[in-house]
């Protein structure tokens, strides 16, 4: 037990829970745009798996960055291909949704096959490249705690960077922005937007174009630095604990950082807790991060009931 | 010259429901123009087509003189039209200045000038009395400001045509005046206001011009100097009509249904009933009164057996009501004719002879061994679709093909074919013609002078007026008045305990609280 104590609170851990964090909040982020504008994604997964796939077979061919960006375009098409059948054809959006994760989970098999020459399994023999991490060392010729902040922020993707100054601008864009105001609005209520000549449906379409690139972008960070390289089914639901992320974040952007940041810390756990507990199966220890966000919305959902409750009886 | 002007226009759905056809429409600057007529006849069809949102099949529209043609909303109030819908087009956690701006927010870089946008819409709101604070969520506000929001988002957009779709439906008298006040500012200011409506002593009141729409034309465009409610309501529908109902003397010694403490708690965990005592007797109507909202629907339900309650009891017919089932109820002698017909009252994609059998699945002349008897279920249909003169194809037509008046006496057949003891009913009339209207009342009536016992909630005052023996106003899920109904008894004095300004005291109440 002291052992995981050690373990929890060391620097390493920490930026463990970071790594296995960034692709979950960016994927959280896309959930709560689409989910704001009032159009649920629930292809988030399938997004993902393609972005990675994406990214993985674009940087055996092109630096890193044009990799994240093909990731990212690939997430954004499929956004919009969702939109469309979603808007256009008014087809109902969570069967198109589930449509897209199920071509993603045999479609990434079936490019992986062409691209590795017949691997239905790994991308080993590709040479894939990964995103370089941001390295702060120059921190630690600061007096006294220079080491320690060295040890907690030197080391992560240029992507965990990013997220988190995406926090921050999706917040901004939400609240601050008048197409923030537009974006809720077509959320809520959709007929006030559309009396007042806000185009419901186009913005609609941008919220799931920028909900898949979000989560492309999320997928190119889970294939080229959590793991390098890309595997069958690697998101392994990643995309479902992040629509669970946007509820139990309250639908708001630093709810969804913190939400994202529990489940990560869930998922670093699952990652370590093998090495010091070598009785209990791994499967079982792998199956904490999903354990912990059905309980987390139970409870979630059972104190916002009680929260009706209290304003009742007053 | 005119400032808006609609010539021939036609308009058919498709489907071919034929709505205009050959509608003129003449707006003069700076004048409230009125546009009456029955449901169904075309208003709204014929303002959407003004607003942009629905294109014209035939005709033309003249703005100033030149002709123009709105593909979307969004034309329209670049021209300078503005149109407040009936069921409000407002974000309900939004602020009320977020709502005025959106859509045309002012900017400063990529942000929203909120400061800027709360100094516009207090300074409109000063300009037109239209009052209102620019801060607080819309769902906090009283439908009655929720309204002004919608008004002043029109001003914002530089409005100088508004449409107001039946503005009065949904308000209090005393909420009414404030916003005749408010149009009387508009028009001073050089604004022009068409007004939708269909009561006609509000229209007589504040309008300068009406035109009269009846199936789909204009049956003429008058001064409202030169006309009298009468002479209207005969263009209207193109017959005398009387809207009075004679009723006969019964006895009302008997208390069917009585409740006793009544609760009720809403899914959001506000108290919508709060303490509820009152007695209905065979052969006399009772009129909940009251603003929509104020626990009039939820007092029904409690005791149609459709919500659960936090306390109280009910009895029906002397028994302990208030842990039996809907069916239980039922069979003691409660019918019920709910408030949205298409959500509550009917399946609209079954046919009329099976939504008009739903109620009596338990009864042997329509079901046998679980098996549902066609025959006899189709002889019931066709004897009280002649009954009751529901205009349909047959008994096999889908109940979603017929027009709101003659869905809601399919829901009217189906609930008083046979006598009750205990009738609830719930906006009888709401969006129902002028004759299914007259239809539906005396039906009602009918049902009272045979001795059932009434309780009727409606949004329509002259409606409570017109049936109801006595009337009690609810206020926030509490009775606070309540009338033996007499001919002076007015709609005004009503308004006054129905917005909560003033509270009979216990000895008042009493008298009509037998």
């Amino acid at each position: 037990m002291m052992e995981l104590f050690l373990t929890v609170f060391s620097a390493a851990f920490f930026v463990t829970v970071i790594r296995t964090t960034t692709p979950l909040l960016l994927a959280t982020l896309g959930g709560l745009i689409a989910d704001l504008g009032g159009a649920l994604n629930v292809a988030l997964e399938g997004m993902m798996l393609i972005g990675c796939l994406t990214a993985v077979i674009v940087s055996v061919y092109a630096p890193w960055y044009v990799a994240v960006a093909a990731g990212l375009g690939a997430g954004a098409l499929l956004g919009l291909i969702m939109a469309f059948f979603a808007f256009r054809l008014k087809a109902d959006i969570i069967l198109v949704g589930f449509a897209i994760n199920i071509f993603a989970a045999g479609g990434t098999v079936f490019a992986l096959a062409l691209a590795t020459g017949g691997d239905k399994g790994t991308s080993i023999n590709l040479p894939s490249k990964a995103i370089p991490a941001v390295d702060l060392s120059v921190l630690s010729n600061i007096p006294v705690v220079g080491p320690t902040l060295t040890a907690f922020l030197s080391g992560h993707s240029v992507l965990s960077w990013f997220a988190a100054f995406l926090v921050f601008a999706v917040w901004y864009f939400l609240y601050r922005t008048p197409w923030g105001l537009w974006l809720r609005g077509v959320g809520e209520y959709p007929a006030a937007p559309e009396a007042a000549g806000i185009p419901v449906n186009k913005i609609r379409t941008w919220s799931l174009v920028v909900s898949g690139a979000l989560a492309g972008l999320g997928g190119a960070q889970l294939a080229m630095f959590n793991y390098v390289g890309f595997t069958r089914e690697m998101t392994a639901g990643r995309g479902f604990i992040a629509l669970g992320a946007v509820l139990l974040g309250a639908r708001h952007p630093v709810g969804a950082l913190l939400a994202a940041l529990l489940f990560g810390a869930f998922e670093a756990l699952a990652v370590v807790m093998p090495g010091l507990f070598n009785e209990i199966p791994a499967e079982i220890i792998r199956m904490i991060p999903f354990v912990v966000t059905i309980a987390a919305l139970v409870l979630f959902s059972v104190r916002a009931q009680r929260a009706l409750a209290m304003r009742g009886a007053k | 010259m005119a400032l808006l002007e609609a010539i021939g226009i036609g308009k058919t759905y498709p489907g071919g429901v034929v709505a205009n056809d050959g509608v003129n429409l003449v707006i003069e600057p700076g004048e409230v123009h009125a546009v009456v007529g029955e449901n169904g006849a075309g208003k709204s069809t014929l303002m959407k087509i003004l607003f942009g949102i629905e294109q014209p099949n035939a005709g033309r529209l003249l703005l100033d003189g030149r002709e123009v043609h709105f593909a979307n909303p969004r034309e329209a109030i670049d021209a300078g039209i503005g149109m407040v819908f009936q069921h409000f087009s407002l974000v309900p956690t939004f602020s009320v200045y977020e709502n005025v701006v959106l859509g045309s927010e002012p900017r400063n870089g990529i942000r929203l000038d909120r400061q800027r946008a709360i100094a516009e819409v207090q300074e409109l709101s000063e300009r037109f009395r239209l009052k209102v604070d620019p801060l607080p969520p819309v769902r906090a506000l009283p439908v009655g400001q929720q309204q002004r929001v919608e008004i002043l988002k029109a001003l914002y957009r530089n409005a100088r045509i508004l449409i107001l779709d039946e503005p009065t439906a949904v308000l209090a008298p005393q909420e009414v005046q404030e916003l005749f006040v408010a149009i009387r500012s508009l028009v001073a200011q050089g604004k022009t206001v068409i007004f939708i409506a269909h009561k006609l002593p509000e229209v007589l009141e504040i309008s300068n011009t009406i035109t009269v729409m009846r199936q789909g034309k204009t049956v003429g465009q008058v001064k409202t100097s030169e006309v009298t409610e009468k002479s209207l309501a005969a263009m209207m529908v193109g017959r005398e009509v009387s809207l009075r109902v004679e009723r006969k003397q019964t006895d009302q010694s008997e208390c069917v249904a009585s409740v006793e403490g009544l609760r009720v708690v809403n899914a959001r965990g506000t108290e919508v009933v709060a303490g509820l005592d009152l007695n209905v007797h065979a052969g006399e109507i009772v009129g909940l009164v009251g603003v929509e909202g104020n626990g009039q629907a939820e007092t029904l339900e409690a005791i149609a057996g459709l919500r659960s309650i936090a306390e109280g009891t009910i009895t029906i017919a002397n028994e302990n009501a208030a842990s039996l089932s809907v069916l239980e109820r039922r069979g003691l002698g409660l019918a019920s004719i709910p408030e949205d017909r298409i959500a509550e009252g009917l399946a609209t994609g079954s046919s009329v002879a099976e939504n008009l059998v739903a109620t009596r699945l338990n009864d042997r002349r329509y079901v046998r061994n679980g098996l549902l008897d066609l025959k006899a279920i189709k002889a019931h249909a066709t004897k009280l679709i002649e009954q009751f003169s529901i205009r349909v194809g047959g008994p096999s037509y889908a109940v979603g093909t017929l027009s709101g008046g003659n869905m809601q006496k399919v829901v009217v057949a189906r609930e008083l074919c046979e006598q009750p003891k205990l009738l609830l009913v719930n906006q009888p009339t709401r969006g129902v013609d002028l004759g299914a209207t007259q239809f539906i009342w005396r039906t009602i009536t009918d049902a009272r002078d045979k001795g059932a016992a009434v309780l009727l909630s409606s949004a329509d005052l002259s409606e409570l007026l017109a049936l109801s023996d006595r009337l009690v106003v609810l206020y926030r899920g509490k009775i606070v008045a309540a009338f033996v109904n007499t001919p002076d008894l007015t709609p005004e004095t009503l308004g006054t305990y129905m917005l909560g300004l003033s509270t009979q005291t216990a000895d008042e109440m009493k008298a009509a609280l037998k």
